[in-house]
């Protein structure tokens, strides 16, 4: 038969049911009648006959079913029948919905929202032309002067070299940030510039929305007075001015002219929060001999790999070239590697194990949810046995029965999809909210059309899962026993008790692995809380005083303005104490130097040791509380023109000079070799970087007041962060402090004010918010876990009344039957238990990278765990065994 | 293929199919009256027999079946399958012990 055909009876089938079903109708009615005449002629009375002739049919409905079935178009017709039923029950029962709705808009909106998170973060392709062949390139230094250090920044000479030599790429291009300072806009304002080669936007395949991008040979030194705006600072700052390109603005006291402003899209580097993107781009113009610098790394490369060529080629080509180079440069290449990262993956590999933990985490939730509604479902289709037999006793088939019981579950969860859905709304926006500044790409988080679908699809998906088990059982149903046993009161149902004490279990295993997971995280957050970031954070302020790069044309201008920033600073009322450093502690800046130390034998760069190098003021160890542990602080004295004098941290110290004093002992940093300096204090280690750093930072702290320029280099002035000890209120001294600094000299922006306890718990927000999602998850999973564990317990006394009755009467005690039900609520929470441990187990391994502090098989979460859940679960089958302890037997055996 | 053999002695309505089975097996088959009907749709539904409503010898509405061109095709190759089972398998039953 031709497809057309079929599709055309199926259609009709379709549409025209109701014409179908009385044709049939008629046709059916026909045959018993002509075979019922058939009879009356064979002298049989018409009653009769007619009966005879419908025995002899069988049962009509059935046949009629068969008939429907059988031209194909039965299974949207019974959906739309089984889902119109499904609502009418719904209705009858608004409690039990209520309930299984709850549950499953909870598992799906949580579902929903870590999705959408996932989705936009690791997911959605980059916002740029062809985004999996752009990847990051990063130095891999030597391991044994960077240990554990996997990525570094890049040096001109070698970026030069690596593009000229590498035949794996469409192009490369180097990249570095700098402040910059716009003036002639009212208040002197910090601009986020980015600096790139001249291939940057050609890489990246974008044409900016007016006038052009950076053309070849725009990075030579005497072209870099141009810049291309992004979209948002040519709206807030340019009026959206259509005539900007060619107009001159002031940055730096200089003038640039503006080339081009990029479309809405555009962001380069991506920033994680809206407030963070850069806002202009120029030319990175080296100077011949800043073209040669090898050894001081400072940039970051992108590059477009060629159609065709894949990461590993590419990786490949870059081993061969950097082996090639360190032959050549020894002296600075030796043991300096270069590893291609896709881009995506540089942008958001360190929250992935975060995201994936919690997308775990709520699939756990959703599977609680299911075997919830699953249970009640289970116990609803009890009371629902006799309707079932009947069906079947009509005639109706296995397959339709459970294709009407998942129909119900499915709209359950559609039900409970489509709430959820709104509660993601609102998670999402709490998400991005916490998390917005630790999480690259969330101002992209959106509920779009793959969340939905998501959505959708994990509603499905639930609604079979939570189905399957009652429509199997329900279509599994003993008629003749069901029909027997009246309104559905029977005394035995060990089959359908065990499925339900199978799903409680899972429950128990699963909100145990959960509140396990989310107490090692509470355990680690509370070790990092304890963590002793090496300084005193209360009652100190901190602001940036953002000085650009050209505001100081020598380092004797730069220090003398900042000497008279402090003096200024400490006549104000409050200030304890004040200081200033150039990179605050947990803040990712920071300088990281090679260095010789005097009695050492000369080494090549490459093998140099290498520190952490911080400029601070005379003050800043007070400010901050940071302990002197021997030797004196920087002064006043340590000026240029007198000899260098630096501090070390202790685990400097210990590591340079294990056994012996440091104070007193020669070094030389490796960027101003003609500048000799000895160590005159030792100070406490601090957590540069953040709270979370297992390793000691080597540290070398320089004064302020000895600034040279670094060999080969021109002289760049840079900001400082003030830090300010008050008794007062930290916040409240800020705006004075801003003030004195502005009256110094009004060109110069204050800006980024925090306190330092602010900066402490910015830097642990990422893990507070984890913590906190996991543990509300887990809260969830555990309320879940307790409703199963309370219906199914109640439910079972509910059905055993007048057992208990009968043990009463015979004699037993309260405390018997009380006993008997606990004991069988508590059996299946320590199998649960069980399982949930060994899950727990394989989670918290999982989760190893997450924590600090704690191990992974912490004995103390555990047993917390497992006790608070048995308290629960204890608490939940209390109520019902109360009752069957008051069962009163006359009651109960009357009730039969 | 017993009802295509059936309607393909021309047009008839469900009863009517029902006794022409009776009719040429001579009794010896019974078929579940009501049975007969899915079986119906499942035919027309994969086009090997047609129907038409028309009316039956007692002037009353009845729907008709027809033998269709697929149908017949249909109900050679299955005769023919038939036979050459039945002659297969009256070949093996006739196999005397000393013809093996």
């Amino acid at each position: 038969m031709r497809l057309i055909d079929r599709a055309h009876s199926w259609l009709r089938g379709i549409l025209q049911r109701s014409k179908v079903q009385n044709e049939m109708e008629t046709e059916l009615q026909f045959h018993v009648e002509a075979h019922a005449e058939e009879l009356t002629k064979g002298g049989v009375p018409r009653a009769e006959a007619l009966r005879r002739a419908r025995l002899e049919f069988g049962g009509m409905e059935g046949k009629k079913e068969e008939c429907l079935e059988a031209r194909g178009a039965s299974f949207l017709d019974n959906l739309m029948q089984d889902l119109r039923y499904g609502v009418r029950t719904m209705l009858r029962a608004p409690g039990f919905t209520a309930m299984a709705v709850l549950a499953l808009a909870l598992g799906i909106g949580a579902n929903t929202a870590i999705f959408s998170v996932v989705n936009a973060v690791l997911l959605r392709p980059l916002p740029y032309d062809q985004p999996e062949r752009l990847v990051q390139v990063w130095h891999v230094p030597p391991q044994a002067t960077f240990p554990g250090t996997a990525e570094f920044a890049v040096s001109p000479a070698n970026f030069l070299d690596w593009r000229s030599q590498a035949h794996s790429f469409e192009g490369m291009s180097a990249y570095g940030g700098g402040r910059y300072t716009l003036t002639g806009n009212g208040n002197p304002e910090t601009i986020r510039m980015i600096a790139v080669t001249d291939g940057l936007f050609s890489i990246l395949h974008v044409r900016p929305l007016l006038g052009r991008g950076f053309v070849s040979g725009e990075d030579e030194p005497g072209h870099e007075h141009e810049v291309v705006l992004s979209y948002g600072i040519w709206r807030s700052h340019f009026a959206a001015n259509p005539d900007i390109v060619g107009k001159n603005i002031t940055l730096n006291a200089q003038a640039f002219t503006v080339i081009g402003v990029m479309g809405p899209e555009f962001d380069f580097p991506i920033s994680s929060d809206p407030n963070s993107r850069t806002q202009m781009w120029k030319p990175l113009a080296w100077t011949a001999q800043e073209r040669g610098i090898r050894d001081n790394h400072n940039y970051g490369v992108v590059a477009r790999l060629k159609p065709g060529v894949s990461v590993k080629q590419a990786q490949n080509e870059m081993d061969a070239i950097s082996n090639s180079l360190a032959q050549q440069y020894p002296n600075d290449n030796k043991g300096w590697g270069a590893i291609a990262v896709p881009l995506r993956d540089d942008l958001v590999g360190d929250v992935r194990p975060a995201l994936l933990i919690l997308l775990g985490a709520v699939v756990l939730v959703l599977l609680i949810a299911c075997a919830n509604v699953a249970n009640l479902v289970l116990v609803k289709a009890l009371t629902r046995r006799k309707e079932q037999a009947v069906r079947i006793a009509l005639g109706a088939t296995r397959r339709r029965l459970l294709q009407q019981a998942l129909s119900e579950t499915v709209l359950l969860a559609f039900v409970g999809g489509a709430l959820g859905l709104v509660f993601a709304h609102y998670g999402v926006i709490l998400i991005v909210k916490f998390l917005a500044q630790r999480l690259p790409r969330s101002s992209e988080i959106t509920l779009d059309g793959w969340v939905l679908a998501f959505t959708a699809g994990i509603s499905l998906i639930a609604g079979f899962a939570a189905g399957l088990l009652p429509a199997f059982r329900a279509a599994k149903a003993d008629v003749n026993e069901a029909l027997k046993q009246g309104l559905g009161r029977a005394t035995s149902d060990s089959g359908g008790s065990r499925t339900r004490d199978m799903l409680v279990i899972s429950e128990v295993a699963l909100s145990l692995m959960l509140l396990i997971g989310a107490g090692l995280l509470i355990r680690s957050l509370w070790m990092l809380h304890k963590v002793n970031p090496g300084f005193q954070p209360d009652h100190v302020v901190t602001m940036e005083i953002s000085v650009s790069n050209s505001k100081f044309s020598d380092p004797v201008q730069q220090v003398e303005y900042f000497d008279r920033v402090l003096e200024r600073v400490r006549t104000l009322p409050g200030v304890q104490s004040a200081g200033l450093i150039d990179s605050l502690p947990l803040t990712d800046d920071g300088s990281i130097q090679p260095i010789l130390v005097e009695g050492r034998p000369p080494a090549p760069m490459a093998d140099l040791p290498e520190v952490d190098v911080r400029s601070i003021s005379p003050g800043y160890l007070s400010a901050m509380h940071l302990p002197l542990l021997s030797g004196r602080e920087i002064d006043d004295t340590d000026v240029a023109g007198r000899p260098g004098a630096v501090l070390i941290s202790d685990s400097m110290a210990k590591l340079f000079w294990p056994n012996e004093d440091a104070i007193g002992k020669r070094l030389t940093l490796y960027f101003y070799p003609d500048q000799p300096r000895v160590v005159v204090g030792v100070v406490g280690d601090v957590k540069l970087y953040a709270v979370n750093e297992t390793q000691r930072k080597a540290t070398l702290y320089l004064p302020l007041a000895q600034l040279s320029v670094p060999k080969g280099e021109a002289f760049h002035s840079f900001g400082m962060n003030l830090a300010v000890r008050t008794n007062m209120a930290p916040l409240s001294m800020a705006a004075t402090a801003g003030q004195a600094i502005h009256e110094v000299d009004p060109e110069i922006p204050v800006q980024n004010i925090r306190t330092m306890e602010d900066m402490i718990s910015a830097s642990l927000s990422p893990e507070r918010f984890t913590m906190l999602l996991l543990g509300a998850f887990a809260g969830l999973a555990l309320l879940l876990a307790v409703v199963g564990i309370y219906s199914v317990t109640s439910y079972s006394v509910s059905r055993r009344t007048n057992e208990m009755g009968i043990r009463v009467a015979l004699g037993a005690s309260r405390t018997d039957v009380l006993m008997l039900v606990f004991r069988h609520g508590m059996m299946l929470a320590l199998i649960g238990s069980a399982i949930g441990i060994a899950g727990a187990l394989l989670l918290s391994r999982v989760m190893r990278s997450q924590l600090f502090g704690v191990q992974p098989t912490d004995p103390a979460t555990f047993v917390t765990g497992v006790c608070g859940l048995m308290v629960v679960v204890l608490a939940a089958s209390y109520i019902p065994a109360r009752r069957a302890m008051r069962v009163d037997p006359m009651v109960a055996l009357r009730y039969e | 293929m017993l009802i295509l053999k059936a309607t393909s002695l021309g047009p008839l309505h469900g009863y009517g199919i029902l006794l022409r089975i009776g009719q040429i097996s001579k009794d010896r088959l019974e078929i579940q009256q009501g049975s007969l009907y899915p079986a119906l749709y499942r035919l027309e539904h994969q086009g090997w027999i047609s129907s038409e409503w028309g009316e039956s010898e007692n002037k009353r509405k009845a729907k008709y079946y027809r033998l269709t061109a697929a149908g017949k095709r249909r109900l050679q190759s299955e005769t023919e399958k038939w036979n050459r089972m039945a002659e297969m398998i009256a070949g093996i039953l006739q196999t005397t012990p000393e013809e093996v």
